[in-house]
């Protein structure tokens, strides 16, 4: 098997330039999904969606970044992207097969086989994929499966300027970021952790092929702290089935055979 | 520095007719400073004014992005609630003409009849549904390419097609005589036990998603759903009585689902309300109102049938209630559901009490930033 790839996201390294979102829609020839003034910040693309399979969140946050920095604000940026979770939702509960893990171990929606039932976007812990509503199908970040297959790095990696995306081998991307936390700890960052780096971070999704560096609460970057891929929380659900099936057996059987006695008397 | 203290510089103080001067610091003394304009400042700024102005607090305590959603919300048009509905009705109906059916008692034989028509027509109802639902209706039966028990819809599509296949069967063959007559009757009993099947399928489906309400709710929703399916099997034998007889069968049949459905409601909304945020769309708003407007017809169809002395319109009337229940409250499951994916803090407040991962995986770990 080919070595695992995925990407680590920087996020103390973004500037915010938005080049992975403009790459990845000319890469992928991605229409637009609405032109519109959020007023939210640099943030008019607002979230990852069918046509947007990279989103730079621009947080203006009331605190310092560091506790001897003069005034109480700094700002965020953090391009997010599909997570390639290890164990991922959409997956797990596509009724097709259309979404299949790769040889580069990451996910992928295969266009030819998928019936846009809708039920991948109400899987994903992350509110990744979305259904297209021209088109009909659920689409997401493919990790530039194109790209990787002729041995090119994707487009939103290659396009960031200041290597806050980094792709490549899961291994060397989790030893470059173990360093790279080390580091801004040195440096007084003592905030700096990552997010979903392994299963023991992020045992609910068990780890995550594109992980992230963060400074703050997951919240503040529209991430959530405590992901859990439905099929992990849905046993509770089937064994609530089984016996609610065969108590309604039952309420047939009895109500059958005890009006049928009423009825003879 | 809140969002509206940021922003109020810029915007609030300003007095102007359009040219974003304050007369207090500056004057009016340009070339085109003797150009009328009035109006009020709403107008001159428009939409972007208002989107300022609706911007929310930041909050370091309770953290969002804007306040913007975090997960997508469901894409399922009024087709699929209709068909939980359809389902259950088609499942119900199905398991109790199965269990009349075991009975073998001509006096009955047309009971099991009308199970069977309901089980037919609604397994074709419900199929037409979920493919109208589709994004690419033609490519229906990729539903069927693979079998694969992490996806409850792909299961639900199985169960699908074994009970139409199934009722089609009892429909067909279950008043022939010899082998036919056999095999009809072996559907029968196959389509009751898919019936069962289908009618709570639905509650696994809607659980197994990130829907923040929907995934608090997975213990109930099955049975839920699954008593939903017998009142309402219930309501419309209210409406399409045969006789006396059907009639004390249908009749208890739809009142033990009507109470046990009205059960369900009440141990759903504790259990979606331990994680307060979670809970809120069945209290409040529009999902609020649905929620409880279900309950109340399914307890006005409850009372009505239980009354003494039965009249035909006081059981029409419990029937059609009751129906309306129903179907209401598969519609309100839904939006509910909705109201809390598009409520990030619903997530976000669900998985830090520990009901995210942390309830399912055994080795405790540390929550981001505690």
């Amino acid at each position: 098997m080919p070595v695992q790839k995925g990407f680590f996201t920087d996020t103390t390294l973004c500037i915010g330039c938005k080049a992975c979102e403009v790459a990845c829609k000319q890469w992928n020839q991605l229409p637009d999904d609405g032109l519109i003034f959020s007023g939210m910040s640099y943030d008019n693309t607002l979230h990852l969606g069918a046509s947007t399979w990279r989103h730079v969140a621009f947080i203006e946050r009331p605190v310092p970044l560091k506790p001897d920095q003069d005034g109480a604000f700094s700002w965020l940026f953090s391009s997010d992207v599909c997570k390639h979770c290890a164990r991922a939702g959409c997956l797990e509960s596509c009724p097709t097969g259309a979404i299949i893990r790769t040889e580069f171990d990451t996910v992928y929606v295969q266009p030819d086989i998928c019936n846009g039932c809708g039920y991948c976007i109400v899987s994903c812990p992350f509110g990744v994929i979305d259904r297209r509503e021209e088109d009909g199908r659920a689409w997401k970040c493919t990790l530039c499966y194109d790209r990787l297959k002729e041995d090119m790095q994707p487009a939103c990696a290659k396009a960031c300027p200041t290597e806050s995306i980094q792709f490549g081998d899961l291994d060397q991307l989790h030893q470059n970021a173990a360093k790279r936390v080390e580091k801004l700890h040195e440096q007084g960052l003592t905030d700096a952790y990552l997010y979903g780096a392994s299963k023991e971070d992020q045992p609910g999704t068990e780890g995550l092929n594109a992980f992230f560096l963060l400074v703050d609460k997951p919240e503040v970057y529209n991430l959530p702290p405590d992901p859990v891929v439905p099929t992990k929380k849905v046993k509770a659900a089937w064994f609530s089935m089984a016996a609610s099936a065969a108590a309604m057996a039952l309420v047939a059987l009895g109500t059958a055979v005890f009006t049928g006695k009423d009825a003879r008397s | 520095m809140s969002a509206s203290t940021r922003y109020a510089r810029s915007i609030e103080p300003v007095r102007t007719d359009g040219r974003d001067i304050d007369l207090d610091v500056g004057q009016l003394a340009g070339e085109g400073a003797s150009q009328k304009a009035s109006g009020s400042i709403e107008e001159h700024l428009g939409s972007m004014a208002q989107t300022w102005r609706q911007l929310p607090e930041a909050s370091t305590t309770d953290p969002a992005y804007y306040d913007r959603p975090m997960l997508q919300e469901s894409i399922w048009g009024w087709a699929i609630p209709t068909y939980y509905y359809v389902g259950g009705l088609t499942g119900a109906s199905l398991a109790l003409g199965a269990a009349v059916q075991l009975k073998n008692d001509p006096e009955l034989a047309g009971l099991v009849r009308r199970c069977h028509l309901i089980g037919f027509l609604g397994a074709s109802i419900s199929g037409a549904l979920l493919v109208y639902d589709l994004g690419r209706p033609q490519r229906f039966l990729n539903m069927l390419r693979v079998f694969r028990p992490t996806s409850p819809m792909n299961m639900g599509a199985w169960i699908l097609s074994a009970t139409a296949a199934s009722a089609t069967g009892a429909l067909l063959l279950s008043r022939r005589s010899g082998f036919a007559g056999f095999i009809g009757r072996a559907a029968g009993l196959a389509a009751g036990i898919f019936g069962l099947g289908l009618a709570t399928y639905t509650g696994v489906l809607v659980a197994n998603t990130a829907v923040p309400l929907w995934q608090e709710s997975r213990r109930v929703l099955p049975a839920l759903f699954g008593a939903s399916a017998i009142a309402s099997v219930g309501c419309t034998f209210d409406i399409f009585c045969e006789n006396e007889r059907q009639r004390r069968i249908t009749n208890l049949f739809g009142n033990v689902g009507r109470i046990a459905e009205l059960a369900a409601e009440v141990v759903m909304e504790r259990q979606a309300s331990t994680v307060p945020r979670v809970g809120r769309p069945l209290k409040h708003g529009l999902s609020g109102m649905m929620w409880r407007s279900s309950e109340l017809l399914m307890a006005a169809s409850l009372v009505i049938s239980m009354l003494p002395r039965e009249t035909r319109r006081r059981r029409i009337a419990a029937g059609v209630i009751g129906t309306l229940g129903s179907f209401l409250l598969r519609f309100t499951v839904e939006r509910a559901g909705s109201a809390s994916a598009r409520d990030a803090r619903a997530s976000f407040h669900q998985q830090r009490a520990g009901h995210g991962a942390a309830a399912v995986t055994a080795s405790s770990h540390d929550i981001p930033h505690r």
